[in-house]
């Protein structure tokens, strides 16, 4: 039976930009928002009827990210997912997230409330909310809009709406923080009792306020040391409030109706990108993985909009994956989970390229040698690796270490 | 009246950039027997190196017409020279074919460095010289002071120096008729003993080693058979001919001409620039004078790089040596980068030359070491060992003392840069030997110093701290005791013998540090630290330390984004492809060659 997918659809607009953020996004007020949900629209149609040719498949999740997905008009957001669910068959439980930022969903209890209820209404059954800090001075460092205050606000009554599958965002190792400042975030976010929790570790990007400061040396980063030290922490200390570490910065809390020791609350659309599963993308700059094509949307809003007026999609780049480039990415991909890649899975992703090797490997043992047959050149290096305790390697696949977390971009790229 | 009356051997000399290589071009489209539209391919395209660095390695020669206005047709042979100080001796032998030389001052700049080493270099051949201001046609052309300098610093009579743009063509008609009047026709005698001079040859696969020469008694024919006056060795005349350029066969070649000759000559070695070529059956009874046997003045190591195969360096070097006498290499083994070659070079460029064509003609991925310079090891025994890999430098407590190359470097700059030039040659153990004003505001400085602190970085060091105005000539002068040490390198506690060098002894602390501190920005973080360490012998004089890394994870894949992520890994994996393993510590291929360049300047 084949895999199901699912569809990102980016929503490139917030309140103001944050000074770490390197995303696409454009300052909300001014910008054609309008334009550009409809524009979505015209995009899923397009995308629909290439699929129906080709022989559609169920949508098993649905992810609109951003920018900041909540400060879009609930009218066209609803207009939107009406023709996203008269275009695509999307399964009656499949999930349905919405990315939003404290503070955005309103500043009136009632129009918060029925926002909310509008996005119930939507099938929406997944906030991901961009806490990223319960300090106000560094929120405000952060160039977030936001205070704790709102968060705990806006918490309530998320709640209260009966949404029960809610992620909050933390980012640590901001410039002058210590672990102790994170693990207080935390602990103050563990306090909402969130079903998911993303930490990810403040990456200074260029092009941004951030970076430029750090190129005029305004901006002292945190050693790597001391991150590394608070992410350990972190880790440690959701494990111990009942949260399965699932990938290397995503946390999903435990419940009686987890199977195999896997926490229902895992966010289904982000393993899709792990797990070499294929999932369309929609909008500005978007990226999908469509029938073993790679392929990515213009970043220009101006071209973006040129070309669904002329009724053409959007992309900028397309890449049909080769064999090598399947197995590849399922390593590399596959590595970010904690329970790792297996040979099985790897290899599998190869045969379904196109360039594939007519190879019909049957047992483990038959899917470790082929995989290891690709990567003779990696091996050494990778044993090495896993002599120092960085790696894993078993009879059936990889995973790293805690420790091998650290510097899993080397691992990784043994095998690209 | 003979037919040598209607003969002119000449060259171009000039500075580098002074537009000697644009002017043959320019002679060749007025009077050669290319057509234009074909030049480009025929005569310019040879080199990408040299067009790029705007210099001329590898020697051409053209045949040219010229019809004077006093009626007469006139063979003009253009002789070019290489550019560059590592090539003097080719240019003193490319000279030496000649009877007169077109020396080209670019109206711009004046006189220079070079220009003089060239001048004197014509003179010792005996060559009449005829000045011409280039660059006439640009506006910051200043040909009154030009003049001057010519007059003032070369002593030659500027008056009525033709003034040109190579560029566009201005004036070159005058020019040559300067150059009929100026430059007398050969002297010789066709009938006499065969006596001709190499002064380049290269080697073509269909023909074997084609040989440039200039006839200065007798002739020379197809099925002659010839002898290398200084090698003594025998070759049957396949072809003899004209350069046009490119070799168009001829009957014969006689006293006063310049042409080639083809005798299914195997390498290059066996026909080197200087030697005299005599017939076997009538031979001459000596030589002409000049010879010289080419000598490397710098070595550096080659070695495959990560992934390469040695197979392919030996094959490339062998390739390159066919057509290059004066380049050298011999099989090395190093513990740190493992087998490769030790390979000597006229100088810096030459190297630099040599190396970029392995890359750029071969498309090999190579490790260079430090270049370094042939020492003289005087031992407690009386034995004298001649070291160009610090590695072999004996123990220390078995050598008397160890002796240096000097060179006689002459520097010519505006007056302005004086000071800090000092400063510069004072930090490289320069010492000034004497100082002249060549005009108000164009000095002369003569130095001696350690060819060693020459080949580093110097050239770019004097060039930075003078706004590229300076200019440098050197030569060798002679061997001197000196007190020098190894140093040796250390990463991890492994010594590293690819990193040793051979320092002044009082310098060695502060070489110490300074190499360890480029070494700590050049080797990446490691999952553990690197201790970098200085030693003489046992002794550690310098100590740095490349904290160790502990994270290298990106926390999120931007909204599916793999290929992004793909990119940035497969980045990484490049990056370290350029690395070299050295036990646990990676260490970038750049370290080996970027390691001493400690502009003290910067």
């Amino acid at each position: 039976m084949d895999k199901k997918r699912g569809i990102y659809i980016h929503m490139p607009f917030c309140v103001q930009k944050c000074n770490y953020c390197a995303f696409l996004s454009f300052k909300a007020d001014g910008s054609p928002r309008k334009e550009y949900t409809d524009a979505l629209e015209k995009e899923i149609k397009l995308r629909a009827a290439l699929e129906n040719e080709q022989g559609s498949k169920k949508i098993d999740t649905v992810y609109i990210g951003g920018g900041t997905p909540s400060v879009m008009d609930i009218s066209t957001v609803s207009e939107m997912i009406k023709t996203l669910r008269r275009s695509f068959d999307i399964d009656e439980d499949a999930e349905f997230t919405l990315e939003a930022n404290p503070a955005t969903l309103g500043r009136k209890d009632g129009v918060m409330l029925a926002k909310l209820q509008a996005y119930k209404f939507m099938g929406i059954n997944r906030l991901s909310m961009g806490v990223q800090s319960m300090d106000n001075d560094r929120l405000h460092f952060m160039g977030r809009i936001h205070t704790a205050e709102n968060v705990a606000r806006d918490m309530h009554f998320i709640r209260q709406k009966g949404f029960e599958n809610v992620n909050l965002d933390l980012i640590f190792s901001v410039p002058g923080e210590t672990a102790e400042d994170a693990l207080s975030d935390l602990e103050k976010i563990l306090a909402l009792s969130p079903e998911h929790v993303s930490c990810y570790s403040l990456q200074i990007e260029e092009g941004t306020p951030f970076g430029d400061m750090a190129e005029r040396g305004e901006l002292v980063e945190v050693p790597d040391e001391e991150d590394r030290d608070t992410y350990h922490r972190i880790c440690s200390r959701l494990k111990e409030a009942g949260y399965e570490h699932y990938e290397i910065s995503n946390f999903a809390r435990r419940s009686e109706n987890d199977t195999d020791g896997r926490s229902v609350y895992r966010s289904r659309h982000n393993s899709l990108y792990w797990n070499m599963d294929e999932y369309i993308g929609i909008g500005l700059g978007a990226s999908g993985f469509v029938n073993g094509v790679r392929y990515k949307n213009t970043s220009d809003l101006d071209e973006y909009f040129a070309a669904i007026n002329e009724g053409r999609l959007p992309v900028a780049e397309e890449h049909v994956n080769t064999a090598f480039d399947n197995i590849s990415e399922a390593v590399f991909t596959g590595l970010r989970r904690r329970e790792g890649v297996s040979y099985e899975e790897a290899v599998s992703a190869y045969m379904k390229a196109h360039d594939a090797e007519d190879i019909d490997p049957q047992t483990d043992n038959d899917f470790r040698d082929f995989f290891w047959e690709v990567f003779s050149e990696a091996k050494p290096e990778a044993e090495a690796y896993a002599e120092k305790g960085l790696l894993i390697i078993d009879d059936t696949g990889l995973r790293l270490t805690k420790t091998g977390i650290d510097i899993s971009n080397s691992i990784m790229s043994l095998f690209v | 009246m003979s037919y040598l009356d209607n003969i002119r051997n000449f060259s171009i000399i000039a500075h580098i950039d002074h537009g000697k290589s644009t002017l043959a071009d320019r002679l060749i489209e007025k009077t050669g027997l290319v057509e234009a539209r074909d030049m480009k391919e025929q005569y310019l395209d040879n080199m990408d190196i040299e067009r790029e660095r705007g210099i001329t390695i590898k020697l051409q020669t053209t045949r040219l017409k010229y019809k004077a206005n006093d009626g007469q047709e006139y063979i003009l042979n253009l002789i070019d020279t290489p550019g560059h100080v590592d090539f003097n001796y080719e240019v003193s032998r490319s000279l030496a074919a000649c009877d007169g030389a077109v020396l080209v001052v670019d109206a711009t700049q004046g006189v220079e460095a070079q220009t003089l080493g060239n001048v004197y270099l014509a003179l010792d051949e005996d060559l009449e010289i005829l000045p011409v201001l280039n660059k006439m046609d640009l506006d910051s052309a200043r040909p009154d002071d030009a003049r001057a300098e010519i007059e003032d610093i070369i002593g030659l009579d500027a008056s009525e120096a033709p003034e040109i743009s190579a560029k566009t063509g201005m004036g070159i008609d005058e020019m040559l008729e300067k150059l009929v009047e100026v430059i007398p026709p050969p002297q010789g005698d066709p009938d006499g003993k065969l006596k001709a001079l190499i002064f380049d040859s290269y080697y073509d696969s269909y023909k074997g080693v084609i040989i440039y020469t200039r006839i200065f008694d007798g002739r020379v024919k197809r099925g002659d058979t010839i002898r290398m006056m200084n090698t003594g060795k025998n070759y049957e005349v396949t072809e003899v001919g004209y350069c046009i350029p490119g070799t168009i066969p001829a009957d014969e070649l006689k006293a006063g001409e310049v042409g080639y000759i083809c005798g299914s000559i195997k390498q290059i070695a066996d026909a080197r620039v200087g030697d005299t070529i005599t017939l076997a059956s009538d031979p001459a009874t000596e030589a002409l004078r000049g010879y010289k046997k080419a000598q490397s003045m710098v070595y550096c190591g080659i070695f495959p790089a990560e992934g390469e195969k040695y197979e392919n360096v030996k094959d490339a070097l062998e390739k390159l040596q066919v057509n290059d006498a004066a380049f050298n290499f011999e099989p090395e083994n190093s513990a740190a980068l493992g087998y490769g070659y030790r390979c000597g070079f006229l100088g810096l460029l030459h190297m630099d030359v040599i190396i970029e064509r392995l890359s750029r003609e071969f498309d090999l991925d190579v490790i260079t070491t430090l270049p370094s310079v042939v020492y003289k090891v005087v031992m407690k025994s009386g034995e004298i060992l001649e070291i160009q890999n610090p590695s072999n430098l004996p123990d220390p407590t078995l050598i008397a003392h160890i002796e240096e190359p000097i060179v006689k470097a002459d520097i010519m700059t505006p007056n302005d840069y004086v000071g800090s030039i000092m400063t510069l040659c004072q930090n490289r153990r320069g010492k000034m030997i004497h100082m002249e004003y060549l005009t108000k505001t164009r000095v002369q400085l003569h130095y001696e110093m350690p060819l060693n602190e020459v080949i580093y970085d110097f050239f770019d060091a004097l060039k930075s701290r003078t706004r590229g105005y300076a200019s440098l000539d050197y030569e060798f002068l002679r061997y001197q005791p000196a007190k020098l040490v190894k140093l040796d390198i250390l990463l991890n506690r492994e010594q590293i013998d690819a990193l040793s060098t051979i320092v002044p002894e009082e310098e060695a602390m502060a070489k110490g540090r300074g190499i360890c501190e480029k070494l700590k920005d050049i080797i990446p973080r490691h999952q553990f630290e690197v201790p970098i360490q200085a030693a003489i012998g046992q002794k550690i004089i310098a100590r740095e330390t490349v904290r160790a890394y502990r994270k290298d994870v990106l926390a999120k894949c931007y909204g599916g984004d793999i290929t992004r992520k793909k990119k940035l890994l497969e980045k990484q994996k490049a990056g370290k492809k350029r690395m070299r393993q050295f036990g646990q510590v990676t260490v970038p291929q750049e370290a080996f060659t970027e390691v001493l360049k400690l502009d003290d300047g910067k």
